[in-house]
């Protein structure tokens, strides 16, 4: 059986003997990276720095939200705005593989920035296993390059450190909660690394991340107020994507032709299966009226994504 | 046996290796995970679960490392999973290779056998399944659940203590996947 206060006192103990001096850790505000910032903060206190990057691809309000968040927990945070940088970086890429690597190396390099101007040699990660495990290597085939395993350039100028490795997200919650870190955190729903880049299908550019921003801050809304009035239980993950294609619509007589937004929701323990969400069709309504309207100049079409994992994946790319 | 039982999980590649692992591990086994490579003599578990992998049963088994060493010498119980399943149909003399109808995600099980595997489950649940290819024909194993695409989803040798199950119990999806790694730990301990 998972034992977590065992877990965190084995950790903290690890992380202090291996850790010499300061370290830095790049931390998005989730569950994973908050938890590791605090078990490696309990090990080495003051010495670590906690490095928050704007990519861009954040959701609405997220970047101060978060950074207000962990101040208040006691970390130091240091945000980097390196918006522009990625999207310049991204320019074109419309391969997923592809996408995901840049965007990994670029948040290696910003990191490395950050390690040389402070003399740090310890980079700490919230990597969890799913993260290695869809990276794939040896036998195990690469399903998708998570930024923090199989999107990492080979040459690093730090050594990483990753204490939650061998979890799963069920279990880092509850480490979290062990740790004591609020239900806003610790309850929060997965988001990934990449951010909204990889809920763009094609070119991720300032444009279409504002559409995919405020889907998904709809989606988000409009799901949280039904689970607040108990139409449904609040489902494991849920957000929009914005596809690479257009269809017609009408808007008062007059022809539109505008993208497609799909909503996504799943049921799963760990991510690594996950069954659609059965989301009453009032909510699914709502989101599509809201969505449809809301973004009237991009958006014509709503539609709900009805996969299992197998044989989808969670995100789209 | 008053110790915990030690069951290893040889990787074969799988996307749900390591959620065998923890499955065991919560059910209280000594477990981890080792490479299909290791030589059989420096096993030393009380049983084995062969996980499934990317590798195709018909062209690709060497991928697949010691796996067919373990079946004919390692000492205790294993249980293969997918491509584990399809590699022990194989070796004792069936078939396996692609599906007609291959299954990704849900699917539901009809339990033929109730011994071992499913005592005490239902006649009819829910499992996850991800495979390309399929078990054909199985010599020397009684089949002991099928599902509408897939005829051949679990078995167990006619004298050996070896089993085979082609969807995936360790997937938290599945309905009663943990009862069904329970069993097999009960039939690691009746030995």
């Amino acid at each position: 059986m998972f034992d977590a206060e065992k877990f965190i006192e084995e950790a903290v103990e690890e992380l202090s003997r291996r850790i010499k001096g300061k370290a830095v850790i790049g931390i998005s505000g989730g569950v994973d990276s908050t938890t590791a910032a605090i078990l490696v903060h309990r090990a080495i206190g003051e010495n670590l720095r906690c490095v928050l990057v704007d990519t861009g691809y954040m959701r609405k309000n997220e970047i101060e939200n978060n950074e207000k968040m962990l101040t208040k927990l006691g970390l130091s945070v240091l945000v980097i705005d390196a918006k522009e940088r990625f999207y310049e970086k991204l320019k074109g890429a419309v391969d997923p593989e592809q996408k995901r690597k840049i965007i990994g190396e670029l948040f290696i390099r910003v990191f490395e920035e950050v390690a040389a101007k402070e003399n740090v040699k310890f980079f700490v990660q919230g990597t969890i296993a799913p993260d290695w495990i869809e990276s794939g290597g040896g036998l195990r085939d690469r399903i998708k390059s998570h930024h923090n395993v199989g999107g990492l350039p080979e040459k690093i100028e730090f050594e990483i450190v990753e204490p939650l490795r061998d979890l799963y997200k069920d279990e880092v919650r509850v480490i979290g909660c062990k740790l004591g870190l609020p239900p806003e955190i610790y309850e929060r729903q997965p988001f990934p690394g990449p951010g909204l880049a990889v809920r763009i299908l094609g070119e991720a550019n300032p444009e279409s991340v504002k559409i995919a921003r405020e889907a998904c801050a709809i989606v988000e809304e409009e799901i949280e107020k039904a689970v607040k009035n108990s139409e449904m239980s609040r489902p494991w993950q849920y957000f929009a994507v914005l596809l690479p294609c257009k269809t017609v619509g009408v808007h008062g007589d007059v022809r539109v032709y505008g993208a497609v937004v799909a909503v996504r929701a799943v049921e799963s323990l760990d991510g690594m299966s996950a069954a659609y969400s059965k989301i009453p069709h009032d909510v699914l309504e709502r989101i599509s009226v809201r969505i449809t309207n809301a973004l009237k100049d991009e958006v014509s079409r709503v539609v709900f994504d009805i996969t299992n994992k197998p044989p989808g994946t969670i995100e789209y790319e | 046996m008053s110790r915990p039982v030690k069951v290893y999980v040889v990787d074969n590649g799988g996307q749900w290796t390591h959620r065998i692992w923890r499955v065991l591990r919560e059910i209280g086994c000594e477990t981890k995970i080792i490479p299909n490579t290791t030589p059989v003599g420096e096993i030393d578990a009380d049983a084995l679960v062969l996980s499934g992998g990317a590798p195709r049963i018909a062209w690709e088994s060497p991928k697949l490392g010691c796996c067919t060493d373990y079946l004919d010498h390692f000492h205790g119980p294993i249980l293969g999973v997918c491509v584990g399943l399809q590699l022990l149909a194989v070796h004792f003399g069936g078939q396996a290779g692609p599906s007609e109808v291959p299954e990704y995600g849900l699917s539901r099980l009809k339990v033929i056998e109730g011994d071992d595997l499913f005592r005490g489950l239902p006649k009819e649940f829910l499992v996850w399944e991800s495979h390309n290819d399929e078990v054909k024909t199985v010599p020397n194993f009684t089949v002991l659940a099928m599902s509408e695409n897939c005829r051949i989803q679990a078995v167990k040798h006619f004298e050996k203590p070896l089993y085979g199950v082609q969807f995936h119990p360790e997937v938290n999806n599945t309905e009663h996947g943990e009862e069904i790694y329970r069993n097999f730990v009960n039939v690691i301990k009746s030995r």
